[in-house]
């Protein structure tokens, strides 16, 4: 996934992001829990939109 | 001149002709020299603007043409507000050398309202990222104890005001990073509703939660300083153009009648505060309730769910933004900006659209929750600063902020000094509102700290 970005990084550098990654891989599956079919993402953000 | 003065105080001795504002700028730049070697709050002091900006003022406080509440004010900007001929570095070795030809909207504003810049403030590289040990200039340090941490990255803001080296700054707030060195160096500061000010000409984090704000000691100078810089900017597609009420109005009004719903569930069950900051918390709702406020528990989703999703898309924008110098020149970031960036790079398509619709979730939820109340009280802080050499390097994504919900919604959020725990540090809460309240947290906030005796505490290096 680094690679596909364009992040060209030594195995050091890669070691060094690790434990941030599990932590950050526990947020996307939050974000990732079922919502209802209708909800729509907010395609741009507006404060008012609420 | 020996005691530190309010923006508000300043004011109205500049009105009377009591203050001159070279004399006040001559003795901030004098507690610059004194005590900002052991703070690093200023990566670099205007001195000679500093002078001319204050003799200007003085000339049109002899001439009876003030411009207002801000005129001859000593101000300072966070680095990631360009300012035209003078460096703007983002604390960082990517724009080390970095002049800007024009001042940021906020920057001119200021100006324009005649405040006195006294030079540029640390911050955390690119407002992400700190505390880092191997960036070209030293983070910033606590006052009140400064092996301790300011939180950030509005750091050097928080640190030069709370040691009065100036009245009030510039901080810019996209996961909490005006809230938190407010309340770990014990001052006030608002990130303000999303929309209200300009982010044109200040170096961008994330598109849709970066909002720009002011930092004072007072509530009541916030509002002076929000005054200077809210308004429609056509360059800045998230401005709003609307009527801009009058922050301070509605000051020493109390908190008679208005209704406040406590997110108690954030600060003791989804990421506990410290006692102190509990206690300080229940205090000031003590307070409220005594002086008539109508006080009541609510409850929104957990705060993990409005700070994932405000975190992957907070390093997804930053992402978008930096990755083409990520690419190039990597290792010029720190290690905790850089490291923490890279983290985009696992993020889906899919993901993204996800934290989106879920952002859109949540700001109904809030709006909803919060449709018949005035304020929402939380925690700003865990708790006190712990050492500046203590912070894990993943800290802000461990548990949950108390200050990213109102990022993700867009609502404006203060936070405001609730007294000082164990270690004799601060500690805070946060009062948010529904958009575009400003002048009701401003009322709150001001009743509060009015009310309290030991506001008038500093620490003890600022003297």
């Amino acid at each position: 996934m680094l690679v596909r970005a364009g992040l060209t990084l030594t195995p050091d550098q890669v070691r060094a992001i690790l434990p941030g990654a599990e932590i950050f891989r526990r947020m996307i599956e939050r974000v990732n829990a079922p919502l209802p079919r209708e909800a729509e993402p907010a395609l741009t953000f507006d404060v008012e939109q609420g | 001149m020996s005691a530190i003065l309010t923006i508000a105080n300043a004011a109205r001795l500049i009105a009377a002709r009591k203050l001159s504002p070279v004399e006040l700028t001559k003795t901030h730049l004098d507690r610059i020299r004194r005590l900002d070697p052991d703070l690093n709050a200023f990566l670099l002091v205007t001195e000679d603007r500093a002078l001319a900006d204050a003799k200007a003022a003085e000339a049109r406080q002899m001439s009876g043409a003030l411009r207002g509440k801000l005129d001859g004010i000593p101000i300072a900007h966070k680095d990631i507000y360009n300012t035209a001929g003078i460096r703007t570095t983002a604390h960082s070795k990517l724009l080390e050398h970095n002049v800007p030809t024009r001042d940021a909207h906020t920057v001119k504003k200021w100006a324009d309202a005649g405040t006195v810049m006294l030079g540029k403030l640390s911050t955390h590289e690119f407002a992400f990222g700190g505390p880092s040990f191997d960036l070209p200039w030293p983070p910033a340090r606590n006052p009140w104890n400064r092996d301790h941490f300011t939180a950030g990255s509005s750091s050097g803001t928080g640190a030069a005001v709370a040691a009065g080296l100036i009245l009030g700054g510039t901080g810019s707030d996209t996961g909490g990073s005006i809230r938190g060195p407010a309340a770990l160096c014990g001052i006030a500061g608002i990130k303000p509703t999303y929309g209200l000010s300009s982010r044109t000409g200040i170096l961008p984090l994330a598109f849709s939660l970066d909002h720009a704000g002011p930092m004072a000691w007072t509530a009541e100078d916030c509002g002076l300083l929000l005054q200077g810089m809210a308004g429609p900017d056509a360059e800045d597609p998230a401005s709003v153009d609307r009527p801009i009420p009058d922050f301070t109005a509605e000051l020493g009004k109390g908190v008679k009648g208005l209704r406040i719903g406590v997110v108690r569930h954030f600060f003791e069950q989804d990421h506990r505060a410290s006692d102190a900051t509990r206690a300080g918390i229940d205090a000031a709702l003590d307070f409220f309730r005594k002086e008539g406020a109508e006080v009541r528990d609510i409850t929104l989703s957990p705060a993990a769910d409005y700070h994932a999703v405000g975190y992957l898309i907070m390093v997804t924008e930053a992402f978008t933004l930096h990755g083409p110098w990520m690419r190039e020149r990597f290792m010029d970031y720190g290690e905790l900006f850089r490291d923490r960036v890279s983290l985009a790079a696992t993020v889906s398509g899919p993901d993204m659209i996800q934290a989106t619709r879920r952002r859109h979730m949540l700001c109904r939820e809030m709006a909803a929750a919060t449709e018949n109340l005035d304020i929402i009280v939380s925690a700003s802080q865990p708790g006190e600063a712990p050492r500046i050499d203590s912070v894990p390097k993943w800290a802000n994504m461990e548990k949950p902020s108390f200050t990213m919900p109102f990022n993700v919604t867009g609502f404006p959020a203060i936070s405001i000094c609730t007294g000082f725990g164990e270690g004799g540090l601060p500690v805070a809460m946060q009062l948010a509102g529904k958009p575009f309240t400003e002048p009701t947290l401003f009322r709150a906030a001001h009743a509060y700290e009015t009310a309290m005796k030991w506001r008038a505490r500093r620490p003890a290096m600022a003297g």
